[in-house]
Order: structure tokens, then sequence, then C-alpha cells
């Protein structure tokens, strides 16, 4: 059984692809696992120094334990730390401030300071310091939090500590906070399989097909006025695939006819896009014709002279037009009908331009 | 180099001898008795209205200050002492005198159930795969 399992981690294939890691949270985040699952975490082969634990991508962990070993060496510390399950190297490298410390003469000299009883940043300082060296100095027995990414040397796992500091702890209590709180974590988080893409967990439905379809034929053929059976054809396919999937034999019970169902398609998609303002009708009448925003320069002309005018005018010359202003104004002097989504299109590819400038999240104005 | 993990025990299970001699633990209880002449406490704790009394070997952790009647953590190894049973070689001894003992034995049997449920689950996932 554990070999079967050791064997499908090991295989690369079974690796989530390296573009993917960066969409599990877990990735960047200090994960809180227990030593055992840190020590048995399988190494990635596209990139080492990157661990999985359940196909999560962990490189650096956050551990507290306590101290079972250690070491002391010119530049660093080498703790191991026991959490109950397993036992861990830590490298903690001794910081600057740690090493001053211990030159003795320097510290000489200001002592005549504290003597007066008066507030001095300088002796503060030196007595912050000591508090921070007495955290980072431990002995075994004492617990030990410690973060940072995990490293493999010399076929043992260790921690670069890139923080760690004693903890306090004579009643237990953080020791036992953390023995309850990290299989929670392991429950809601790390034993759950990762969502493998975004695309995936939504799939796609016929209208947001459609309205595909239909922005890249706008796309690619410039389209800037257009009626619905200009683009009900590119539609067709997507029906027929929809009726070849309900199975044959469902083909006998009455329902809409392809056509109906494609005008249904079409319509839900038009208002669809007529909402987001990609399109917009500028005259309402019998004749069903849809403008593609876009595509038209007439209201990128009108909307650029709105600003140009007004943002002159004293009352809009400090902070420039608000978009409601402008939406009146447009409808005023073009058509009734477009609506807010369309002129913020508009106005994002103006912007874009370079042609105007936002002032804040709702005001325009031009130089 | 590094010593083995000592994994969290109760007192009652350490001296009911399911323990391999040799093996890494952690316990706690209260000490009762400490006998400096020959490095031996006695840490004590309640389980099922008994008492239950566990022996520990103290020359590794000494000097200590032996205050009876306060809480310790003990980390070590088991071994058969002759004519005591079960005995820890502790390597480490702490003072938790406060702790408070009904949280963390619900601690330490969270933390069991959830390596419990996940063996069970991983048992379960790899046998498909056995299948084939």
């Amino acid at each position: 059984m554990a070999k079967t399992q050791a064997a499908a981690v090991e295989d690369p294939a079974e690796e989530p692809p390296s573009a993917m890691w960066g969409l599990d949270p877990v990735f960047s985040a200090f994960a809180r696992l227990f030593v055992r699952d840190i020590l048995h975490m399988t190494e990635s082969t596209q990139v080492p120094g990157i661990y999985f634990y359940n196909s999560h991508p962990i490189y650096k962990v956050d551990v507290l334990g306590t101290v079972v070993y250690k070491r002391e060496r010119e530049d660093f510390f080498c703790y191991g730390v026991d959490d109950g399950t397993g036992v861990i190297n830590c490298l903690c490298w001794k910081n600057d401030r740690l090493k001053e410390e211990e030159d003795p003469n320097k510290s000489e000299g200001k002592h005549s300071d504290a003597a007066q009883g008066a507030f001095s940043p300088v002796i503060e300082l030196k007595k912050l310091k000591q508090a921070q060296q007495k955290l980072c100095c431990l002995e075994i027995g004492e617990l030990l939090r410690v973060r940072g990414p995990v490293k493999t040397s010399r076929q043992q796992r260790e921690i670069m500590a890139s923080a760690y500091y004693k903890v306090n702890d004579p009643v237990m209590t953080a020791q036992i906070a953390w023995m309850m709180e990290v299989p929670q974590l392991y429950r809601l988080c790390y034993d759950k399989p990762l969502l493998h893409s975004a695309t995936s967990v939504t799939a796609l439905t016929p209208i947001s097909k459609a309205k595909d379809i239909i922005q890249t034929f706008f796309k690619q053929r410039s389209v800037s006025v257009f009626r619905p059976y200009d683009v009900q054809d590119l539609l067709q396919p997507l029906i027929s695939c929809q009726t070849q999937t309900t199975s044959v034999d469902e083909e006998p019970v009455a329902g809409p006819s392809v056509c109906q169902q494609l005008r249904q398609l079409l319509r839900e998609t038009l208002e669809i896009l007529h909402k987001e303002g990609i399109i917009y009708r500028k005259v309402k009448s019998q004749d069903e014709v849809y403008q593609v925003t876009a595509q038209d320069k007439d209201l990128l002309i009108t909307v650029k002279d709105i600003i140009r005018e007004d943002s002159k005018r004293e009352k809009y010359a400090e902070k420039g037009c608000h978009i409601l202003h402008i939406l009146s104004a447009v409808r005023q002097r073009f058509s009734l009908n477009v609506n807010r989504a369309a002129l913020e299109r508009v106005l994002k590819s103006l912007e874009c331009n370079s042609d105007i400038i936002s002032t804040s999240g709702d005001h325009y104005t031009m130089f | 180099m590094l010593p083995a993990a000592a994994v969290f025990h109760f007192p009652w299970e350490i001296i009911s001898g399911s323990i391999q001699e040799g093996e890494s633990v952690r316990t706690f209880g209260r000490l009762v008795s400490y006998q400096s002449e020959e490095s031996r406490a006695t840490l004590s704790a309640q389980h099922a209205s008994k008492e239950h009394n566990v022996v520990v070997h103290t020359l590794f952790v000494e000097p200590f200050n032996p205050i009876i009647g306060a809480q310790y953590i003990v980390l070590g190894e088991t071994e058969n002492a002759e004519g005591v049973g079960v005995m820890i070689r502790a390597r480490l001894m702490n003072c938790v005198d406060g702790v408070n003992i009904a949280l963390l034995q619900k601690a330490i049997n969270e933390q069991r159930r959830f390596f419990r449920e996940r063996e069970c689950k991983q048992a379960k996932d790899a046998q498909p795969a056995d299948a084939m």
C-alpha cells in the first residue's frame, strides 16, 4: 500500500505543472504542517526546493516544538525541534546584532546615562536588543517557533529559519492551542485537493460560448453596425451540438424547434451583450439595428467633445466631469439609449489612448 | 544524531506496558516524590478514578528544582527497570504547573483522532490502486 502511494507521488506526471502552483494559496503561505509530514513530503522533480504534501506545492513551513538538540556554530544555531510527531533540524542564523552583543567593550561607555535615570533611547534600544537576543538563544527543553523554507542537505530535511523565536509557554497554552488548531487546518486546507483551474469549475454555458463567437466576429470583421440575422447563423453550430448531446431517444418529445432555440439563444446573448455595454441601439425602431460600442466613432467623438467642452466650464474645471453628467449629456446630444456600461467602455478606451484622464474613480477631464 | 520524536502518551498507557522498551515518549503528571540519591522521581495522574504513578529516572536532567505537587512534563525513553517495571529515562523535565490537564488530554486525543482518520482515508484511497 505504502509502495503504490510513494510510486504515485514520485511520478512526475502526477505532479501539478509548475505554472499552476501559484493558484494554490498554500504555496505562498507558511504551511503549519506536522514535522512528520515535513519529513515525508516528496520533493518536486521539476524544481528542487519545492515539496508536495497531498499535491499541494509547499516550500515554506511554520513549526512549533520543543528543542531537543542544540549545536552552536559561529554563524548559526542548529536546533532539533520535536513537535511530538517528528524531529527536524532548524538552521537558525545569528543576526548581526546578536554577534555584536558578544563584543563586551562596545557597551561600556554608555552606562553613565542609565545612572542618571533619564529616559535614553540608546539604553532602551540596548534593552530591546538584549530582549531580542534572549529570544534567539534557546536551551534544550525550551519551546521554539520557527518559520522558513524547507531544504534538503545531505539527504536530511531541515528548515532554514527565516524567523525564529523562543516561546514562553509556562502552562502550555501555546502548545495546546497549536495541537488543536493544526488538525483543523489539515481538514480545511492541506488535506483538501487543489481545484485545478478556474475554467474547469465554471463550465462554459451555451450563452457564454455564443457571446465569445459574436465578439470575435465583431473584432475580425470590424463590425460597427449589424442586425440580429447577420449573426444568427454564427450560432447555428451551438444549437446542433446541443441537440446531439441530448441524445437520440429524446427526439420524439415535442419541444422548441431548432430555429426557435436558435432565436432564443440569440436573443439572450444580445441582451447580455447589451447589458454589458458591448452593443447598444442608437435608435429604437421596428428595424432592429445594433451598434458595436467599440467601433462607433461617432459616439467616441461625441463623448470626447463633451468632456473637452465641459471640463473648461468652471463647475467642472477642478475635478473634471462626473460619469453621470457625461451620460446625461450623451443622451441629450447623441442617443437616449446609451447605457452606463456602454459609456464606461467608451471612457475606458479613450483613457487607454490618453485622450482623456480620470481624476478620480468617476471623474474625467481633458487638457 | 537527532533523537527520535517523543510522542505524547498518557501515564496510564505507559505503565500498562503497551509501549515498547526504548521508545521515546512524553507524558505529564504531578510530582509526588523525589529521591535525589537514587535520581528517581514519581509522577502521578488520575484517570478513571484511579491514581497512576510513573517512575522517572532523572539523572540526565539534574540538578533540577523539585516542586512537590506541581505538574511536570517529561520527555524521554522508556526502559524496564528491575523492581519498578516501566520507567522513563528523562532527557527533559519541565515544570508546567497551572496547566489545564483536561484541555491537554483533549488536544492529545484530538491529534490522535486526526491521524487515525487520515490513515483510514489513505488506506481507502490506496485500495483501488492495489486492485489494479
